[in-house]
């Protein structure tokens, strides 16, 4: 969906803050998958995101299975390579950069992942993992313990659990563990990849304040990867939705969860359990189930489970504009913002 | 109900430095794991077949390298004592412990001898061909794409070869002799755990957290040698132990068909084909070399399978 | 316990694991009871027994775990070790875990899966079963259930394969259905699809549900009673909305403060709780939460508080407000040290 409008709709939202760190622009990720002996299919799981993280700002990236939210973050620290579309990080393009160039933009772009207990070497003592990081960042071996030291203080852990391995502390240790070392190479961007939801509730809550702390201290920012849109309300200062590749709902996190525009937005917000809400009339579920994103419903891909799905629906594809309420939906039915359908 | 005291978590506030180190250390205490030293006197303990072979192969390793302290004769040398007025093999007696052999040499010191090269044989052909199994498995597993065919075709080619033929052809090529024994052992053998090195380097590489180390940016060497190999190594050490008894026993073949060991010196493969022949008239001859053989290579592949226990739980690390 | 009679009533349970130190307890001194048609919530974290406590109930503690302690009664009659379990369980007791493809045969068709059950616990012939499977899958929302029949559970998507579990479980008209974290590892719309669904069924078919889950909105969302767990005892128990808005203990207290809500006040910070729950079995006397938490006194480091009664609200089957601390009803308690 190379719709230069919508692109620009999003960049404008960004240069009234502040110019962004991040600027995705129309990415796309296909994957290729061999089916049997002779058919591949070609698998979008990115088909034309766009978004733009400022400085010391967080942006919630929220999403259901197959709705690619994991492959943009793997796309960005270049797990993946992206098919199409642009990466600019502090305006510099980095979505082509290999080799030496590919190295230096690793270290500015870090990633907090799920599992806390698959993400550390577990024959690696803390001290030697979060120092692979230091290394990175070239601090010789003599000053190494040092700023071991202070990252372990900088995330709340005692000093004692330098010389241990992973496999005797608990989750949320070693998710602290994850954060010191992502910021050993003093990044620009952290992504954290469902961070908090391999964690025990109670943890959460720590590690979520820790997060917020670090970036008051130190002004990184964020793309807050997680399907929980309680978690997302309180990290994020602008959330992104995604359904099957693509996004169909961008703008102020206050302003979308008071009121969302998208009706796979409403739809999220309706199901998820509230404690607050107890008692409360409980709306339909939303019917069937996120499609495979191998083969994804024609038009908008959402039209199989909408409320509010029309003829145009089933045959085009929404574009990403800004709507009466302010923020950005890819929908045909939703008003849209005076400006942009006189 | 009553008002959460001031500065309790309940007001949100971030718990004082000083009470998440009491917390963490109490909990840190409480996942103290057993070292691997003291797991493996445990397990010992429990396990006495386990513990005779352990034994068994530490007796070994020692017999050979104090051979020449502990064999009562040379090995070489005929003695002219050492056949009988007809000259017929002596039997077993005061002098020669385990009787002589048709040229007159002393079977137990030949025995002694025999261990050292066995024991020699098996542990530099073990170790050469781990050598070439985990280059070959590693660059394989690491690199993919076309690298991996290359070699897995190459591997699949040696494998297909029953071990045994594949080392008398290569014997048949060099000629006999020990030095020629070990490298051919070594060529038919690495295929296995380059097969098993491929495989976990596959897996391997897929685990978060050497994903995390690419993110960092580290390189491709440094992520072999920090983050991989260490994962291999209880993998090494197990096919290790297991490869000296397969080495042992094709040395012991190879010199049994006359085309290993050249003589005069002692193996036990020689002298159990020589013992062969003198079976009826001095049994002594095939029973020492075939009791040694046999007890040699089940106690190296009982030993194997309880270090296969003791680290293969080791290999995951993660505790939950 | 009341006028209704209880489907399921455990006292005392205690179920211990061989421990290097400690007494190796992860369920200690568990009590409750669950009426008929009654929907009763387990919430705990990890370590907490919740699981545990369930598989109990089914006597299906795994190796080398046991019951050291305690009884279970279904319908009044113990289930003791030697009660022969394919009477009971399955058909008036069913389970359904979080993840399906372990309780689902994955080399075996769905369909063949379902008439398994109706067959042997309902002696239906092979038509009469194939029909009744039909039907079962038509009435858990599966969409082509014919065809659905002739497939494995590996092709179907998470949601579905928890809709075949469900079919499986209420095949039988269980009494009780154990439902152990079964939304956790699916995506939120299709988690309140199939809690839409197993409450239209149990209701339709009239069984009790006990529900565990470490997620609060679920359990609050869904049942009428709520029994929190902590490192193997229960901490406090009562009617949903009493637990919810009017929490007695501590953890509770925390727990709830600490969930971040889509609704309602944006804090800055989330009330977090220092420390991490304790693990499995080991734990010194006195209350297993004093470590962390911040109105713990001596006496809570030294003796274990029993369940004391809050209010005496009866609102149904076992419906006191109930909460194990020693704080409870001591007005001065924060004033003196």
């Amino acid at each position: 969906m190379t719709d230069p409008a919508h692109v620009q709709s999003i960049a404008t939202e960004q240069t009234a803050a502040a110019p962004p760190v991040v600027d995705v622009r129309d990415l796309r990720v296909h994957f290729k998958v061999h089916r049997g002996l002779l058919g591949s299919q070609l698998v979008k799981a990115v088909d034309g995101v766009s978004f733009a993280i400022a400085a010391g700002e967080t942006l919630g990236l929220a999403g259901e299975s197959g709705s690619g939210k994991s492959t943009v973050a793997r796309t960005l620290v270049r797990i993946n390579r992206p098919t199409d579309g642009s990466v600019l990080l502090a305006g510099a393009e980095t979505a082509r950069l290999s080799g030496q160039d590919l190295r230096a933009y690793r270290r500015r772009m870090q990633m907090v992942y799920q599992d806390p207990y698959d993400s550390l070497d577990p024959k690696m003592t803390i001290k030697d993992a979060i120092g692979e990081g230091l290394s990175v960042r070239g601090v010789p071996r003599a000053r190494r313990k040092s700023e071991v030291e202070e990252l372990l203080a900088r995330v709340n852990l005692p000093v004692a659990l330098a010389g241990r391995y992973p496999g005797q502390l608990s989750g949320g240790q070693r998710q602290r563990v994850s954060i010191a070392r992502a910021l050993a190479v003093s990044p620009e961007v952290i992504i954290c990849d469902e961070a908090v939801a391999a964690l025990d509730v109670s943890i959460r809550a720590q590690v979520l304040n820790l997060l917020k702390d670090i970036q008051a201290d130190a002004g990184v920012s964020y793309l807050f990867i997680s399907h929980d849109l309680s978690t997302l309300r309180f990290m994020a200062d602008r959330i992104a939705i995604m359904y099957v590749g693509r996004l169909v709902e961008y703008g102020a996190a206050e302003q979308v969860f008071s009121q969302p525009a998208h009706p796979y937005t409403q739809a999220l917000m309706a199901a998820v359990p509230d404690i607050a809400n107890l008692g409360g009339p409980r709306p339909a579920p939303l019917p069937g189930e996120p499609p495979n994103p191998a083969s994804p419903p024609p038009g908008c891909a959402f039209h199989p489970r909408c409320p509010l799905a029309v003829d145009l629906c089933r045959t085009v594809a929404p574009p990403l504009v800004r709507k009466a309420t302010g923020q950005l939906a890819a929908c045909h039915v939703v008003p849209d913002a005076p400006e942009v359908t006189p | 109900m009553t008002a959460p005291p001031e500065g309790s978590f309940l007001s949100g506030q971030l718990p004082a430095a000083a009470e998440e180190p009491a917390a963490a250390a109490e909990l840190a205490a409480a996942y103290e794991e057993p070292g691997l030293g003291r797991r493996a006197l445990t397990s010992l303990r429990r396990d006495p077949v386990a513990l005779i072979s352990v034994l068994a192969v530490v007796v070994l390793a020692l017999v050979a390298v104090f051979a020449p302290l502990l064999a009562p004769h040379n090995p070489l040398q005929a003695y002219p004592n050492g056949l009988s007025a007809d000259g017929a093999p002596i039997a077993p007696g005061s002098q020669f412990l385990l009787g002589t052999d048709p040229n007159g040499r002393d079977v137990l010191s030949r025995l002694i001898y025999g261990a050292q090269v066995s024991l020699l044989v098996g542990v530099v052909a073990t170790s050469l061909a781990s050598i070439i199994g985990v280059l070959v498995g590693g660059i394989a597993g690491y690199a993919g794409g076309i690298v991996d065919s290359v070699l897995m075709r190459i591997t699949d080619v040696v494998l297909s070869f029953p071990i045994l033929l594949f080392c008398i052809a290569l014997i048949a090529i060099t000629g006999p002799s020990t030095r020629n024994v070990m490298l051919v052992i070594a060529f038919g053998y690495w295929t296995y755990l380059a097969r098993i090195v491929r495989g976990l380097v596959l897996s391997l590489k897929e685990r978060e957290f050497v994903i995390a180390a690419r993110t960092l940016g580290i390189g491709h060497s440094a992520i072999l040698r920090r983050h991989i190999l260490p994962h291999l190594v209880p993998a090494i050490i197990v096919y290790s132990t297991l490869g000296v008894a397969t080495s042992i026993l094709i040395e012991a073949s190879l010199s049994y068909l006359g085309i290993g060991v050249p003589l005069p010196q002692a193996s036990w493969g020689q002298m159990i084909s020589q013992g062969q022949q003198y079976f009826q008239s001095a049994p002594w001859l095939l029973i020492a070399p075939g009791v040694a053989l046999i007890v040699t290579v089940l106690a190296f592949n009982l030993a194997g399978d309880w270090l296969t226990d003791l680290l293969d739980p080791e290999t995951t690390g993660a505790r939950r | 316990m009341d006028l209704v009679a209880d489907v399921i009533t455990v006292e005392h349970l205690t179920v211990a694991f061989p421990a290097r130190e400690g007494t190796g307890e992860v369920v200690r001194d568990v009590s409750l009871a669950i009426g008929a048609g009654e929907r009763v919530g387990l919430v705990g974290e990890s370590g907490s027994g919740k699981s545990l406590t369930a598989r109990a109930i089914m006597r299906l503690i795994p190796q080398p775990g046991r019951v050291t302690d305690g009884t279970v009664c279904f319908d009044g009659a113990e289930l003791g070790a030697k009660s022969a379990p394919t009477k009971w369980r399955g058909t008036k007791i069913a389970m359904i875990t979080q993840d399906p493809l372990s309780s689902l045969n994955p080399l075996v068709k769905i369909g063949t899966q379902i008439t398994e059950m109706l067959r042997y616990h309902r002696g239906l012939r092979r038509a009469e079963a194939t029909a009744k499977a039909e039907e079962l899958l038509r009435s858990v929302g599966i969409p082509d259930p014919r065809r659905t029949m002739t497939r494995y559970p590996a092709v179907l998507s998470g949601g579905m394969r928890q809709r075949v579990a469900l079919a499986i479980a209420i095949s039988c008209e269980p009494r009780l259905l154990i439902a152990d974290e079964p939304t956790t590892a699916l995506d939120v719309t299709v988690q309140a699809q199939v809690l839409t669904l197993l409450e239209r069924m149990t209701a339709e078919h009239g069984s009790a549900v006990l529900l565990i889950s470490h997620d609060l909105g679920v359990v609050g969302n869904f049942c009428d009673r709520l029994l929190v767990m902590y490192a193997g005892r229960i901490v406090e128990s009562g009617p949903t909305a009493a637990v919810i808005s009017d929490p007695a203990h501590p953890y509770t207290r925390a727990l709830i403060a600490s969930i971040p809500s889509l609704r309602g006040e944006l804090p800055d910070r989330l009330a977090s709780i220092p420390g991490s729950p304790p693990h499995g079995g080991a734990q010194a006397a006195g209350c297993a939460f004093a470590p962390r938490c911040p109105m713990a006194r001596e006496v809570c480091r030294q003796t274990d508080p029993a369940l004391l009664k809050i209010s005496d609200l009866r609102t149904g089957p076992g419906d006191s407000h109930q909460a194990a601390c020693h704080a409870l009803g001591d007005e001065n308690w924060n004033q003196a040290a």
